[in-house]
């Protein structure tokens, strides 16, 4: 089963993506911070990781490259509400960007399309 | 309008110049002294400044301390209220836990530095070339290509192509071909005798080369180098187009050297000398900025006999007594005494050939003393024997050894 990792401050957010990409067949992580997310990437596998930008602490932009160093090969989204971001080239380094929104039909296409789908 | 307004400049300096060993062994290779007053660096540094290019960044790595030391003490001359700098940049370890990889991971591991840049264009240059380029002309052939890569390259006889990355080129030069130090590549077009061999000067779209180097860092084969890896993966895919360094009028290929190895370190000098030299610093045109001595003017000494200096460079402070100079290039403060003969030889700062000694064909490091009488590139075998010596014969002499008298 793919393993994906959920990094966002937000933990409504993140309990809701949990609930969601597990009932679509993902095993599921967490992390509230991107120093906690570091961490799980260097020590547990892994297949993708959904990155918020703005946090408190380190941001996902900066979170980013240090996760690909960590993990080579390593998918990474960057989900945020913030459509700016888009600008930075550090932001260049993700697989993909998905702007927040209620529905995440959008971001459940950009993970299938990156690792296939779920086994339900 | 400043053109350079929209381009940033990144010289790359942190190679460990292993080939120059023992020159390099304390010191980046960009940092060793060249030309009697120069480091290497200050070639390139000088293109960019007689291009009327100021801001400019220095990826430094291995010996960067000699490095560093060098741009403050000789290239202190920017002014960063007005937008100009020089900085020299090691690697950071923000992002990533490791030193550069290669050419293009240095480039990756400072994505940060664009990002606050926002260049149009960004330069990419080496630190251990020697030759006198206008970046300006090659901005404008850039532009007028609409390249998103344009390398520039020298034209070079295609038996010699088994040294360079060779380009090969449509009738518009747009690059259709890279070829690895090959044996036999294509000739150029119209041109049969000759190839195009990669400068390693390299002019991107910035945001082509952003997307690059990223692409190029999740590659798990890559050596993370332009040449071998990014120019060979965006030919077939992109707009990438050469830039030929030659004379418009005459077609001649201009000067450029790859000080990579001794032999060439020592042959880049003897280019220097003589009443045409093949690369003449003596240039109103193109200045080439050096490090500043507090030395007084050379001085010769006459006694019982003369001093005989030809198709020499002799920096300041140097005192030459009674002796023979010949085909060689003295760095400041070196002194040779009465009787001594130095012959196609390079002598770094404060070095001291004693009464009688004779040195020929040798590169010698900063303060080394040579005793009176002693003989130095005239028995291959004893040379080898206390120091290294190349295929083509030269004798280097490093500063942490003593010199016995013979």
């Amino acid at each position: 089963m793919k393993t994906i990792l959920v990094v966002d401050d937000d933990l409504n957010l993140r309990n809701l993506l949990e609930e969601e990409l597990r009932e679509n067949g993902y095993q599921v992580l967490v992390a509230g911070n991107a120093m906690e997310a570091l961490a799980i990437v260097q020590n547990q596998p892994l297949d993708l990781v959904i990155l918020d930008i703005r946090m408190p602490g380190m941001d996902g932009l900066e979170a980013l490259p240090r996760m690909l160093g960590l993990k080579e090969g390593l998918k990474v989204i960057l989900h945020t509400a913030y459509s700016q971001y888009k600008e930075s080239f550090m932001s260049w380094a993700a697989d993909a960007y998905v702007v927040k929104s209620a529905d995440i039909t959008e971001l459940r296409a950009k993970i299938s399309e990156l690792i296939g789908a779920g086994q339900p | 309008m400043d053109r350079f307004k929209t381009l940033t400049t990144i010289i790359m300096a942190g190679g460990r110049g292993e080939r120059l060993f023992p020159l390099t062994r304390d010191k980046a290779k960009p940092a060793i002294t060249f030309g009697g007053i120069y480091r290497i660096i200050d070639f390139t540094l000088s293109n960019c400044f007689n291009s009327g290019i100021r801001r400019i960044y220095v990826l430094s790595q291995y010996g960067s301390f000699s490095l560093d030391q060098h741009l403050r003490v000789a290239w202190n001359i920017m002014h960063p209220d007005l937008g100009e700098y020089i900085y020299s940049v090691p690697p950071q370890q923000i992002t990533v836990n490791r030193w550069y990889r290669g050419t293009a991971d240095s480039i990756y591991q400072n994505l940060n530095l664009l990002d606050q840049e926002r260049p149009r264009q960004v330069l990419i240059l080496s630190g251990d070339h020697v030759y006198k380029m206008d970046y300006a002309a090659m901005l404008d052939f850039h532009l007028s290509r609409e390249a998103d890569l344009t390398v520039a390259a020298v034209m070079v006889p295609r038996s010699e192509s088994r040294s360079f990355g060779i380009l090969s080129v449509d009738g518009d030069s747009r690059v259709v071909d890279f070829l690895e130090k090959p044996a036999a590549p294509p000739g150029l077009p119209g041109n049969p005798d000759f190839c195009l061999g990669s400068m390693g000067v390299y002019l991107f779209r910035a945001g082509t080369l952003v997307q690059e180097v990223i692409r190029d860092a999740k590659q798990k084969d890559s050596h993370h180098d332009f040449g071998r890896d990014i120019i060979p993966s965006m030919m077939k895919r992109l707009r990438v187009f050469a830039y030929n360094f030659h004379h418009p009028a005459t077609g001649a290929p201009h000067y450029w050297r790859d000080i990579g190895r001794l032999d060439a370190y020592f042959a880049a000098h003897q280019d220097l000398l003589g009443e045409h030299p093949v690369f003449d610093l003596f240039d109103p045109v193109w200045p080439v900025r050096g490090h500043l001595s507090l030395s007084p003017p050379a001085r010769f000494v006459s006694g019982k006999k003369g001093v005989e200096v030809s198709d020499s460079f002799i920096a300041s402070g140097c005192v030459i007594q009674e002796a023979m100079v010949r085909r060689s290039v003295l760095s400041p403060q070196v002194a040779v005494g009465p009787g001594a003969r130095v012959e196609e030889a390079v002598l770094w700062d404060g070095v001291e050939v004693g009464a009688g000694a004779r040195v020929r064909r040798a590169i010698i490091e900063d303060k080394v003393k040579i005793p009176p009488k002693f003989s130095l590139g005239f028995d291959r075998e004893a040379d080898a024997r206390r120091f290294p010596v190349t295929e083509e014969g030269l004798v280097i002499v490093p500063n942490n050894v003593v010199l016995e008298e013979d």
